[in-house]
């Protein structure tokens, strides 16, 4: 006999900038249907920057994200720059680029150690996090921060590039890209990730195409796309990478995107150092923007990001809209779940890289019997690990 | 770059013969990889139509907002970089759109978010719940309205309880 239950999942979370929460309805071990609530951080951003100046706004829109923050800025300054028709400095544009590639490898690191967590390989988390640690470290000498590195200005960026700071970074991406070779080689050939990840949460091309889904999570899915190849910004014109793919389609897939991508990453930080342009870093920009309509994309490290902006003549935006890459993500995440395995929500909804902690509490709610228990999200993640055991 | 303007005006071209010149309002193309569009609102779902047979499958999101002449509704769609954004203008009497997910899955949020945010109804969307705002937010009060300032907002929350 089959009874359909329903478990809403989340919302709470402190630490991330979208917590979700989902009602799944089960059937059995399997995920029959999933419906996304989000908003429980909406902090009504949008409307706020309609309420402040371009260059308050940027401080703000630095905030919309703890991890990919140089991605919003870096949308959000290119977005004014063009209203304002102001060129960057070619200097000013590669250190964006640097700067854009470690918070890319930063976030894959980060994301790794999250994805072993999930499926109970704790030695792999902690690996990749004292990895990480080698990128954060260079953030900081780069930037003055290990987060929210601030390293945009309308016009530029706000810190230069000395020698002594260039061969830091070419020594630590080095080591970055080594690990991540030896990351690599672990997640294709450990039994522990592969029966947790191949063939779980797939998203077949065909879907990810009509569910618009972007990044990684679009690129494991065999589609070639990348903001920086097909609509290039900063310096990616003059830098040559490859855009990564595979089509497993699945969880699998998605690990070896990124660690690809991370090694990629290494490889146009040591070309833009090398091919680093001189002259100034910033020009001055008027604090007025002129009546313009914009559209700007960055490949932020989980996907596609895409502001709008409308200004009209005065300091102060009309209109700024933001569309971050989770919110892309979502209709493709539930695609994944449908006719998957309970024990496996952890580790697919962690595997399109959004809030992980967003599984902080459950409830599940047998309809027919009117029975109700709580789990906690770590609780989820031990039973995800326990009946993969007894398989 | 004069030949590559030249395969954007194609399109244009194209589309216009697709829905008739006269439901093409306007069009610029102010950069490489840019295009706008701007259509009457009862050519929406023929020109979005056009636009994904040519090969704009990925709606990057919509934009919603409110200007001088009432609401509107972008579509930012995309094939290979080019980044085509069709704006539809929609009058704040009767905000009334069809809804493009038969044609495009992945609009299915980001119609909900202009539905809560502007209050614009999109007709044939299977789900118009509340996505992002509180689940006890006042009725009629779409944030992203010019006449809903923070302080109006603040009153009627205020009042509320």
């Amino acid at each position: 006999m089959s009874s359909i239950i329903k478990i809403p999942f989340g919302p709470q979370h402190p630490s991330f900038k979208e917590p979700e929460n989902f009602m799944f309805k089960v059937d059995g071990e399997y995920v029959v249907d999933v419906t996304p609530r989000i908003g429980y951080a909406h902090r009504g951003i949008e409307k706020a920057l309609e309420n402040r100046t371009y260059i308050q706004d940027l401080y703000l829109v630095e905030r919309i994200c703890g991890i990919c923050s140089h991605a919003h800025t870096t949308c959000y300054t290119q977005a004014v720059e063009e209203a304002l028709e102001v060129d960057v400095p070619p200097r000013a544009k590669y250190i964006r680029t640097i700067v854009t590639e470690l918070e890319r490898i930063h976030n894959h690191y980060y994301w790794l150690g999250i994805v072993a967590h999930e499926i109970g390989f704790e030695t792999l988390f902690m690996y990749t996090w004292r990895d990480r640690e080698i990128v954060m470290d260079l953030l900081e000498l780069l930037s003055g921060n290990r987060v929210q590195y601030a390293m945009n200005m309308i016009g530029g960026v706000r810190r230069d590039i000395t020698p002594e700071i260039s061969s830091e970074i070419m020594k630590g991406v080095t080591v970055l890209g080594e690990r991540m070779e030896y990351h690599k080689r672990i997640c294709s050939d450990e039994r522990t990730i592969l029966t947790r990840s191949v063939n779980v949460g797939v998203l077949k091309t065909k879907d990810a195409i009509s569910h618009c889904a972007v990044g990684p999570t679009l690129r494991a899915s065999n589609v070639k796309r990348d903001v920086r190849a097909d609509d290039p910004y900063a310096a990616y014109d003059e830098i040559p990478f490859n855009v990564v793919t595979y089509d497993g389609c699945d969880v699998a897939s998605r690990i070896a995107t990124r660690c690809d991508e991370v090694i990629e990453s290494v490889e146009i930080i040591r070309y833009a150092l090398e091919h680093l342009p001189t002259g100034s870093i910033e020009v001055i920009v008027s604090r007025v923007v002129p009546q313009a309509e914009v559209v700007s994309r960055v490949e932020a490290p989980r996907g596609e990001n895409i502001h709008y902006l409308r200004s009209n003549g005065t300091d102060k935006p009309t209109r700024y809209k933001v569309r971050a890459p989770t919110l892309a993500n979502l209709t493709a995440l539930c695609k994944m779940l449908i006719g998957g395995y309970i024990a496996d929500i952890p580790i697919v909804i962690a595997g399109i890289d959004p809030c992980f902690c967003c599984m902080d509490r459950l409830i599940f709610v047998d309809v027919n019997n009117d029975e109700t228990w709580d789990w906690k999200g770590e609780k989820l993640r031990r039973y995800g690990i326990k009946w993969y055991k007894k398989q | 770059m004069s030949s590559l303007f030249k395969d954007y005006r194609d399109i244009v071209e194209r589309l216009k013969k697709e829905i008739g010149s006269e439901n093409l309002v306007g069009y610029e193309i102010p950069r490489p990889r840019r295009i706008w569009f701007s259509v009457r609102r009862e050519k929406l779902i023929d020109a979005i139509a056009y636009l994904v047979g040519e090969g704009f499958v990925h709606l990057s999101t919509i934009t919603g907002l409110e200007g001088e002449n009432g609401l509107e509704v972008i579509y930012h769609l995309n094939k290979k970089g080019l980044e085509a954004s069709l704006k539809v203008e929609v009058p704040v009497k009767n905000p009334v759109l069809p809804t493009i997910t038969p044609i495009v899955p992945g609009a299915i949020l980001y119609e909900r978010e202009v539905h809560e945010l502007l209050g614009v109804v999109f007709s044939g969307h299977p789900n118009l719940s509340p996505l992002i705002l509180p689940e006890d937010w006042p009725e009629g009060v779409y944030p992203l309205r010019k006449e809903w300032t923070h302080e109006e907002i603040k009153k009627k929350l205020l009042r509320r309880t």
